[in-house]
């Protein structure tokens, strides 16, 4: 507690007085009586009134020091700094991703930024309007309180908030907040987080009135942050589960990762992870059916969301491929090598496009009718793919490509040369893969439910398929065009991400078993034709039961920048904010009101304990 | 027969009323009540053997007509039953409104005239004795003195008109012994009876000794304790200075109205310490405050508790 008027204690000189005022002889009615034998018990107390002697217990005393003191402290005009604030809105944004799990504060980083944003609340000044709008960002942003004066309705929405597993995608909740905020100068954004955020370079914020409370005092952690399943490289008929661990703390981290199918443990290997190291582990494992593969980490850490991750695997179905060709031996073998699990089939054109095919390969070749399955386009082009007129350029120069990007696992560009090739502008249903200064060279994304993977020039006029990464590139594209792939890959989602799932007929509705065994019934419309559910918060096995369809997919957080707890003490926001952390913030919220109010009901007791005695 | 201090009415009451004794009269002169002395009466109480020199009246003649030997009856002697009065007359009996020495001098009158009317003596004791501090005083503290005189020994109905009178002159003032005063007064008493005690009993050096004195002495002691109505209930709050009448001694209390219960509770516990001392010693006690009916307190109070019938 502060004062803004020190000067104000000077009246506390005015306690002596008080009590000399105590010590003096009070003047007193003088009175007559037969006898002061029956006044004997009244006697004792009277001689607190003599002048000058010991001063005795006297509840009226007390209570005039006591008054005088709350009128010489409401003079002094106390106030407290807290994080209260004066602003007339305050956007309080409250994370709430899997990293706010972490234990290193009691009980949770979650709990501790909930308290902290509770003390907030208590701080709002409503008698001057003030405001508060709650909102809570993991995955995605949810206004959780509309702006408000009642602290009844703020504590219950604070009080509602629960932590998920899903990655702090704090850009949208930030925007919502900037939105709600940028015309009120009078507003501020209070941002309860431990900075184990993601993509805030991306948010350009002019003025950005952004308090940062940061939790977290640790980083102690390991996880697992990639899952992969795939068929054994050496042993085809086998199933390779890919994973890595990671460890963020600073020390070495010995535990073990169990591997389970279906529940069932499989094999334990122990993994030994230094610090701040990520670490691959590969098991290779048969498996009979179809099943969920889930590995666990044995650790004992800070944050256990990360500790688990599960991933469906389904056994490889033979694909066709039809290779529409002018010829090009470098494509064929590449073809031929990618997957023992599929058939080649060529032809110069592709007329049928009912035509039971996987997925077509249209080499530098106009197909007389478009298939409407996955596609691997080489310099070809159906105008509907892109929005701007297609040009052509000479010699492009490979100036960057996205090797985070599945198609271009192992792949590299260097000393890939292109004689020729279409200059077109990335759609907006694709990203970019390979990019030479003016347009892109390999695009990949997917148009509806069409896979469609395009490179802008001829391979055979390029160095390419003299490239080891071409084949590598090859067998990515089947892999991530071959349908059965695909649809393995929506069977894991991330956590926060909605699960989408195609419906083949009619189902009216489905019921989802969340982990947790909580169940969610979605009723689906007659003309439904996809399955989307977003309640995908907690990681985990989920169990879905749509019409005749019975299957489960997979929640992961795999994210390391989650699991990575190191709480940051400052917060890059665009290219050139740096938000610092903030633990308290002055205020002007002045008390001399309650002081005065307790004077007040101080002077009414007394006055009442005076009459009492002597009315 | 008229006088200020009773109404005629209540006069009336009380000739028809006659104090109980609860032992016999000890008096050597000659009453009504009975005693252990033989003598004239018309009550028979024993033989004896004739002796030469014995009143030939008192010889039962029926008893020698039948065993030829001279018995003499003898018959109770009746004697009177002394009735001392020790009235309070100190400061402090000049509070009240009605004032307590008023009440108490009515109180005294009538007992006076009911042992009066039972050719009972009367003795007052009227105490603190009276203080002459100059000339002009002396005459008043000789007038007083003649008056207490008078009062020391009346007897006789028709010695109650000066009785009255002598009742109606007496002051109060000074401050009162009151152990002393009742230490006195069983001292010389030649004879025992009844014994009347009205006071407040404010004494502070206590009550105890004087009554045992009286009770030692064998008096039938009954003790009327007189108290204001201001001293049963206060009317005087905040801060006070208190003057002791009597004492002159100064006290400082702060009284309020809510201390009122505890001022009532401490008045009480000091009549049941009065009444717990008198009850195991025989007294029979009664404390009125000085606005109760007279004739309430004599003709039913007292009545009850079987002072007189």
């Amino acid at each position: 507690m502060n004062f803004l008027a020190p000067l104000g204690f000077a009246f506390a000189a005015a306690l002596p007085v008080v009590v000399v005022f105590y010590l003096l002889k009070r003047k007193r009615v003088v009175r007559l009586v037969p006898s002061t034998l029956l006044w004997q018990r009244f006697l004792a107390e009277s001689q607190a009134s003599a002048p000058f002697q010991r001063l005795r217990h006297n509840w009226l005393l007390l209570l005039q020091l006591l008054l005088l003191s709350l009128v010489v402290l409401a003079l002094a005009r106390p106030y407290f700094t807290g994080q209260a604030s004066t602003a007339a809105l305050q956007v309080v944004v409250l994370d709430n991703s899997a990293s706010m799990q972490t234990t290193d504060e009691s009980p949770s980083r979650f709990e501790k930024a909930r308290a902290e944003a509770l003390q907030l609340v208590e701080g709002l000044n409503t008698r001057n309007g003030q405001q508060m709008i709650l909102l809570v960002a993991g995955a995605g942003a949810e206004v959780k309180q509309s702006a408000t004066s009642d602290k009844a309705s703020l504590r219950r929405a604070l009080q509602t908030a629960s932590v998920t597993d899903t990655p702090s995608r704090l850009v949208e909740a930030l925007r919502v907040a900037e939105s709600l905020t940028q015309n009120n100068p009078q507003a501020e954004i209070h941002l309860f987080s431990d900075g184990a955020v993601m993509g805030l370079e991306e948010f350009e914020a002019r003025d950005l009135r952004l308090t940062y409370h940061q939790v977290g005092v640790r980083a102690q952690n390991a996880g697992i942050v990639s899952l992969d399943v795939k068929a054994s490289p050496e042993d085809p008929s086998k199933r390779a589960i890919f994973t890595s661990v990671a460890n963020f703390s600073s020390t070495p981290l010995e535990s073990t990762l169990e591997l389970l199918l279906d529940g069932r443990l499989l094999e334990a290997k122990a993994a030994t992870v230094g610090p701040t190291n990520t670490v691959p582990v590969v098991f290779v494992a048969q498996q009979a059916s179809n099943g969920v593969f889930t590995v666990r980490l044995s650790a004992t850490d800070d944050l256990s969301a990360d500790n688990q991750a599960s991933v469906v695997s389904l056994l490889p179905e033979p694909a066709q491929v039809l290779l529409v060709s002018k010829g090009n031996r470098f494509l064929e073998k590449a073809l031929a090598a990618s997957s023992p699990h599929i058939e080649v089939s060529k032809a110069a054109d592709f007329a049928d496009p009912a035509a039971k095919v996987d997925l077509v390969v249209l080499d530098d070749v106009i197909p007389s009718a478009w298939p409407s399955g996955n596609v691997l386009a080489i310099h070809v082009v159906q105008t509907n793919w892109f929005e701007s007129p297609i040009s052509a350029q000479e010699n492009p120069a490979i100036v960057d490509w996205k090797n985070t990007h599945p198609l271009l696992r192992f792949v590299s560009f260097d000393s890939v040369q292109v004689a020729q090739s279409l200059a077109v502008k990335t759609p907006s249903w694709a990203v970019s893969l390979v990019d030479s200064p003016s347009s892109p060279l390999v695009i990949a994304g997917e148009l509806g439910r069409q896979r469609i993977v395009w490179i802008g020039f001829d391979t055979l006029q390029s160095t390419w398929p003299l490239r080891i990464s071409f084949p590598i590139f090859i067998a990515n594209v089947v892999d991530w065009l071959n349908p059965a792939s695909a649809r393995a890959d929506q069977f894991m989602v991330r956590a926060g991400d909605p699960f989408r799932f195609p419906l083949e007929g009619e189902v009216a509705n489905a019921r989802i078993t969340s982990p947790d065994l909580t169940q969610t019934e979605l009723e689906l419309g007659p003309n439904t034709r996809e399955l989307v559910f977003g309640g995908t918060r907690r990681q985990g096995t989920y169990n879905v039961v749509a019409g005749t369809n019975a299957f489960a997919f997979c929640v992961n957080l795999l994210d390391a920048q989650e699991s990575n707890t190191q709480p940051r003490s400052s917060l890059n926001i665009g290219r050139f904010k740096e938000i610092q952390q903030t633990t308290s913030k002055p205020a002007n919220l002045e008390y001399w009101r309650w002081f005065a109010l307790a004077g007040v009901a101080v002077m009414m007791v007394e006055w009442w304990w005076f009459h009492r005695r002597t009315a | 027969m008229k006088t200020a201090l009773l109404p005629p009415e209540l006069l009336r009451r009380l000739e028809q009323i006659q104090l109980l004794a609860a032992r016999r009269a000890k008096s050597t002169a000659r009453g009504e009540r009975r005693s252990r002395a033989r003598g004239v009466s018309v009550e028979f109480a024993d033989y004896r053997n004739y002796v030469v020199g014995d009143d030939l009246r008192h010889l039962d003649w029926n008893l020698f007509g039948r065993l030829d030997r001279l018995f003499l009856k003898l018959y109770e002697e009746e004697r009177e039953l002394p009735v001392r009065i020790f009235l309070d007359a100190s400061e402090s009996m000049n509070f009240g409104t009605p004032r307590k020495f008023d009440f108490a001098r009515q109180v005294a009158a009538a007992m006076g005239y009911v042992a009066l009317c039972g050719f009972d003596r009367v003795s007052f004791h009227v105490f603190p004795d009276p203080q002459a501090q100059d000339s002009q005083a002396l005459i008043a503290y000789n007038q007083q003195m003649a008056v207490r005189g008078a009062l020391r020994s009346v007897r006789g109905k028709k010695s109650a008109m000066q009785f009255f009178t002598n009742i109606t002159a007496l002051t109060s003032g000074g401050a009162a012994d009151f152990n002393a005063a009742l230490k006195r007064g069983a001292l010389e008493a030649r004879q025992t009876g009844v014994a009347v005690v009205l006071s407040d009993f404010l004494d502070p050096n206590g009550y105890e000794a004087g009554l045992t004195a009286l009770v030692g002495r064998g008096f039938q002691v009954h003790a009327v304790q007189l108290l204001a109505p201001e001293e049963l209930e206060p009317s005087a709050f905040g801060d006070l200075r208190l003057i002791d009448a009597e004492t002159g001694a100064q006290q400082e209390v702060t009284f309020g109205k809510y201390r009122l219960k505890a001022y009532q509770q401490s008045v009480a516990s000091f009549i049941q310490r009065l009444r717990e001392y008198c009850q195991p010693r025989g007294i029979q006690f009664f404390s009125v405050s000085s606005a109760t009916d007279l004739s309430d307190l004599l003709l039913k109070q007292l009545k009850e508790s079987e002072v007189w019938s």
